[in-house]
């Protein structure tokens, strides 16, 4: 979707003609800089892996453009929750790094003992550094207000561990 | 199921009409008298800036300090449900019987429709958000979570009902509890026809109720079985959570009046009343409200003994 749209470009541009000539994506270099996954720095290269990983394993169910199953907030015939956006729409953004991370490696039942759901853990699947990776890519895609908020969630979380 | 929910809540009977028609004129009665004047006409508690606010038929506001109690205006419906928050004093929040939520900005004495956008089926349980005073939480009979942002004007779903034993639960009551939930906010806890459940307030996911928060539950691995939880699969009828010390709360229940102080772990049986709504004083987290069939009861203990409040 739109909202996606310049850090996709943004992405391409580096990926084409790396970093050096990234001066017509000022904005966007800005953001990448400014973005950190678990306290590390996320680099331009972690996020074109990320698109391509996040594409391969996780759009067939959040989503081309991280939108969602349809009528992601009412539950399925069988009880469980469809996949939420990762979007600006979801929830994903209220959630720390760390929080993210264990869902993705180790399946929502890593931090709800007992819970049932369609999330697949990918441990196993991708290394942590593609998890990672994808999860930035994630990050990258929202707006200033939802990743500040997460960025707040996230230093909390850490603070607290 | 919601039976014993509804028993206080089913539509206007004769002698809640003739209560109704008796608007002012009961204002000088005591208010054990003036429940059973109405009949089980009241069905709604909140404590409203020193003030506990009873509703049902009528508006009945009784000051806590000593002095004078009012009978206000009818509302346009049997209230069901009541919520307000300390940090707007005389702002109340009513769900109607039939459906629909209505808005008071002076502590009762008028309403105004506040629903724009929620559907038209029965709110059975409305809550303020502990953190975000115009924050609003409408529970909508066999739909799920509604929430506004502007004190009622906008609403939105925002949660599907629980999935409790292999089927989605009615939600009889809610209550916003200030504690962190590990996802990057506070909890709502809901008293469902099978017993209580909580969803962080971004709405990820209904989850039991348990010892610690989402991360606790990833450095301990599966969280022991608490020793005393509520009675299983036993409906909750109200909820409350006291805003000055979240982690008690106060459970209403057809087997009687429960308490937790470890955030709704563990609960110990404190009284055999039957009540279908509870208050907790938002300030003074002993002081606990109650609703029985015929009665206003008031406790200073934390449910541990109750007395019919006193006439004034
Ligand atoms: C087979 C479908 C499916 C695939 C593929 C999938 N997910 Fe999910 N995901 C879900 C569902 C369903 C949920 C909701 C789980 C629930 O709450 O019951 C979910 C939830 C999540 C959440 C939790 C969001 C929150 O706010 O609580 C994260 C994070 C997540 N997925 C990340 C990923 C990532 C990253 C990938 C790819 C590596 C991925 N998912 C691939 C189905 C999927």
């Amino acid at each position: 979707m739109t909202r996606r749209a310049p850090i996709a470009a943004a992405v391409a541009v580096v990926a084409a003609i790396g970093a050096a000539g990234w001066n017509a994506a000022a904005q966007q270099a800005t953001d990448v800089e400014s973005l950190t996954f678990l306290g590390k720095t996320v680099t331009a290269a972690q996020l074109v892996l990320g698109q391509e990983d996040y594409a391969a394993n996780c759009a067939s169910c959040h989503g081309a453009n991280l939108e969602g199953q349809p009528d992601w907030r009412r539950r399925n015939e069988n009880g469980r929750m469809p996949a939420p956006p990762h979007d600006a729409n979801g929830h994903t953004w209220h959630h720390a790094d760390r929080q993210l991370f264990t869902i993705t490696k180790l399946g929502v039942s890593a931090i709800v003992p007992g819970y049932e759901s369609d999330m697949p853990a990918f441990e196993g699947i991708l290394s942590d550094d593609e998890i990672v990776a994808v999860l930035a890519f994630i990050k990258s895609t929202w707006p200033e207000r939802e990743r500040g908020f997460q960025a707040e969630v996230t230093a909390n979380d850490e603070g607290g561990s | 199921m919601m039976n014993e929910h509804s028993r206080t809540g089913s539509p206007l009977g004769r002698r809640q009409a003739l209560a109704m028609l008796g608007g002012v004129v009961l204002s000088g009665l005591s208010p054990a008298r003036w429940a059973h004047a109405g009949g089980a006409v009241a069905s709604a508690l909140a404590f409203d800036g020193g003030a506990l606010v009873v509703a049902g038929a009528q508006v009945w506001r009784h000051d806590l300090s000593g002095g004078a109690s009012a009978t206000f205006p009818t509302p346009r419906a049997h209230i069901r449900a009541l919520a307000c928050h300390p940090a707007r004093t005389g702002r109340l929040f009513a769900a109607l019987e039939g459906g629909g939520l209505d808005r008071s900005d002076d502590g009762g004495r008028t309403w105004h429709p506040a629903s724009g956008g929620l559907p038209m089926p029965q709110v059975t349980a409305v809550a303020t958000a502990a953190g975000a005073p115009d924050t609003v939480y409408a529970a909508v009979a066999g739909d799920g979570l509604w929430r506004s942002e502007d004190a009622g004007e906008n609403w939105s779903f925002v949660m599907d009902r629980p999935w409790i034993a292999d089927a989605e639960r009615e939600v009889l009551t809610i209550a916003s509890v200030n504690l962190a939930s590990g996802m990057g906010g506070i909890w709502i806890y809901a008293g469902t026809e099978r017993g209580l459940t909580r969803v962080p307030d971004c709405f990820c996911r209904w989850q039991d109720v348990v010892a610690g928060n989402a991360m606790d539950a990833l450095v301990a691995g599966t969280p022991p079985a608490p020793e005393t939880p509520l009675p299983e699969g036993e409906p909750v009828l109200a909820l409350t959570s006291a805003m000055a010390a979240p982690e008690r709360l106060a459970a209403a229940l057809p087997s009687g009046l429960w308490a937790s102080s470890d955030s709704g772990v563990n609960w110990a049986h404190r009284s055999g009343h039957v009540a279908p709504a509870l208050a907790a004083h938002p300030t003074e987290p002993s002081r606990i409200a109650a609703i029985t069939a015929d009665e206003v009861i008031l406790s200073h203990d934390s449910g541990a003994s109750w007395a019919a409040l006193p006439t004034t």
